[in-house]
């Protein structure tokens, strides 16, 4: 089974203040901390977990500067056998469509039999990357995917619906899979397993190489462009209690007997 | 005249409440673009569903063929791809439910449309339509435009469109031959499964103590449900701390598991992403402590600590445990 896992280099900005920048269309990105985006974490572990179990070869591939090689150089300790960075300036600005033209071109080139990605990121919230993508490969693709099992030339997979319920789904491949968070529990990555894939080139390939048209990708190619941004108004809703923490949990624990009844 | 259509959502057989959603979205829109607005429903057994949605919206689409009867994607977009050519609508719109979002992206690819997904608003300058969306973890809001395509697809934000039945609509009914070819299909339905039933009963809890990513990696759980058992109420998670194996499924609130609406609803460390926030709307009293002011979960609850919950729990239920006596 050969495996090409699509990981995005992130903002983590879920802990962090976010401040919009001065032209309102962006926030400030040079005081946050960039990480592998969460869910797919779960997609490289999974992809691994695979390969361990049926053989085959797991790619992991970014669309990001050479900044995001640390999270490529993750996947390798991870167990992925090779990883590339593909980017140069015409790739800035590139939205879901974009990316996922890029990631098309590049996987056409290559053998798979499965791609594997995170649902959503937590930086656009789109969601819409592997099914953009499966779409420019012409294979069949599924979102919040868990209890992945292969069989030959089919997946079986159940994905996630609303309330509790999911569904069983079984599907031919080659085909992308876009993982839910919590399929696997991602393992621990020791410094002996960073230390041995040290030596591992992680090519940054520009997408002309493999046959984009510049004019398809970046924010010249995107279909959707940012206007403006704004912080929804904070306060909005909550009193919030003032105090020490103490003095703050003693108001709360007044205000639960009066307006809760819990006592 | 421009067409916007809204595509209906179904499952078991029964309309979802999306649909009512995405045609209030869809009527609002047709009405400050001037165009004309239709329902596309494509299911099987659906003479009740199209009636229910002719009552409502002056033109509906219905298709019948099994292939459409558990929301297969891939039948779906088949179908979708060859009406939505022929009948060329500017904009497509959907709800951003589970199903969904399985759709929208290869329906786009597709179209050859641009696709903007989870919005919760929509403005119109110059005669064209632009999208309010959530980016940066759902702290940020941001209006977005779409080019380098003729036509649009929306996918909607569940909950924040309000749906009024509108007496007098006598909708028609066009019944279009599937135009399904007799392709086997790559993706198929293989049954449904229900969630895992645990020893808590989060659903009907009048008190929830809930705990989230802002609880830490290695957290005390049993701080937490030492608070739960003093304030006589369960305890309850987000998804995060499900992913991390802190607790089972059966205790995660949130749109992907249980809708609860207890009496009061605690919540311990949740940034509140949308996706939670639908699991707990009509609680009556939603109460959070977080370390982030921002924090999402502050505009739906009534009350809120800014702190440190290493700090707020034990001195909140020593507090408690002091007004019981």
């Amino acid at each position: 089974m050969d495996i090409i896992v699509c990981m995005k280099w992130t903002p983590d900005t879920s802990e962090a203040d976010l401040v919009i920048d001065k032209d309102g269309k962006e926030i400030k990105k040079d005081t946050l901390d960039y990480d592998m985006n969460d869910w797919d974490r779960f997609a490289i572990e999974e992809a691994v977990r695979i390969k361990e179990k049926v053989g085959g070869t797991v790619t992991a591939v970014a669309v990001a500067p050479d900044d995001a090689e640390e999270m490529l150089r993750e996947c390798l300790a991870r167990g992925a056998d090779e990883a590339f960075l593909l980017w140069d300036d015409s790739c800035d600005g590139s939205d879901s469509y974009a990316t996922a033209h890029i990631l098309a071109q590049f996987t056409k080139g290559r053998g798979h039999d499965l791609l594997l990605t995170g649902t959503l990121a937590d930086d656009d919230c789109a969601g819409a990357l592997g099914g953009l993508l499966a779409a420019m490969l012409g294979i069949p693709s599924s979102t919040l995917v868990s209890g992945i099992e292969t069989d030959g030339g089919t997946v079986k997979f159940k994905r996630e619906l609303e309330g509790g319920l999911y569904e069983a789904i079984e599907m031919d491949l080659p085909a992308l899979l876009a993982v839910a968070t919590g399929l696997n529990e991602p393992r621990f990555v020791s410094i002996r397993a960073v230390r041995k894939v040290a030596g591992i080139e992680i090519p940054v390939t520009a997408p002309a190489d493999f046959g984009v048209d510049a004019s398809k990708i970046g924010a010249t190619g995107a279909r959707i462009q940012i206007e403006s941004m704004v912080m929804p108004p904070e306060g909005e809703g909550a009193e919030i209690i003032l105090g020490r923490a103490e003095e703050a949990a003693a108001k709360l624990a007044e205000i639960l007997k009066e307006k809760g009844g819990i006592i | 005249m421009k067409q916007i259509f809204v595509l209906a959502e179904h499952r078991k057989g029964q309309l979802r409440d999306t649909t009512w959603e995405a045609l209030a979205a869809g009527r609002k829109l047709a009405a400050d673009l001037g165009a004309e607005l239709t329902c596309l429903l494509l299911g099987t057994n659906i003479d009740s569903m199209a009636e229910a949605l002719a009552k409502e919206c002056p033109d509906v689409i219905a298709v019948d063929d099994p292939r459409f009867e558990t929301f297969n994607s891939e039948p779906l977009t088949n179908a979708l791809r060859e009406i939505l050519q022929d009948r060329k609508p500017f904009m497509l719109i959907m709800c951003n439910s589970n199903s969904i979002i399985e759709l929208a992206p290869g329906l786009s690819v597709a179209l050859d449309a641009a696709l903007a997904t989870d919005c919760f608003g929509f403005e119109v300058r110059d005669g064209k339509p632009l999208a309010w969306r959530q980016m940066y973890s759902y702290k940020v809001n941001t209006l977005v435009s779409f080019k380098n395509a003729e036509n649009i697809l929306v996918t909607l934000r569940g909950g924040f469109f309000q749906f009024t039945p509108e007496a007098g609509t006598a909708g028609s009914v066009e019944k279009v031959p599937s135009p399904l070819d007799d392709e086997p299909l790559k993706k198929r339905f293989l049954n449904y499964l229900e969630a895992e039933k645990g020893d808590v009963d989060v659903a009907s809890a009048d008190i929830i103590i809930s705990v989230g990513r802002g609880i830490g990696d290695e957290p005390d759980m049993d701080v937490f449900q030492s608070l739960a058992d003093t304030m006589g109420g369960v305890l309850a998670c987000s998804r995060p701390i499900v992913d991390k194996n802190l607790l089972p499924k059966y205790h995660q609130v949130g749109t992907s598991g249980i809708e609860v609406k207890p009496k009061v609803y605690l919540a311990l460390g949740i940034s509140g992403a949308f996706q939670h926030v639908g699991g707990i709307k009509g609680s009556p009293l939603i109460v959070a402590v977080n370390k982030d002011a921002r924090a999402p979960i502050f505009r739906v609850a009534q009350y809120g600590i800014v702190a440190d919950l290493n700090q707020v729990v034990p001195a909140l239920e020593e507090k408690i445990k002091e007004l019981k006596g």
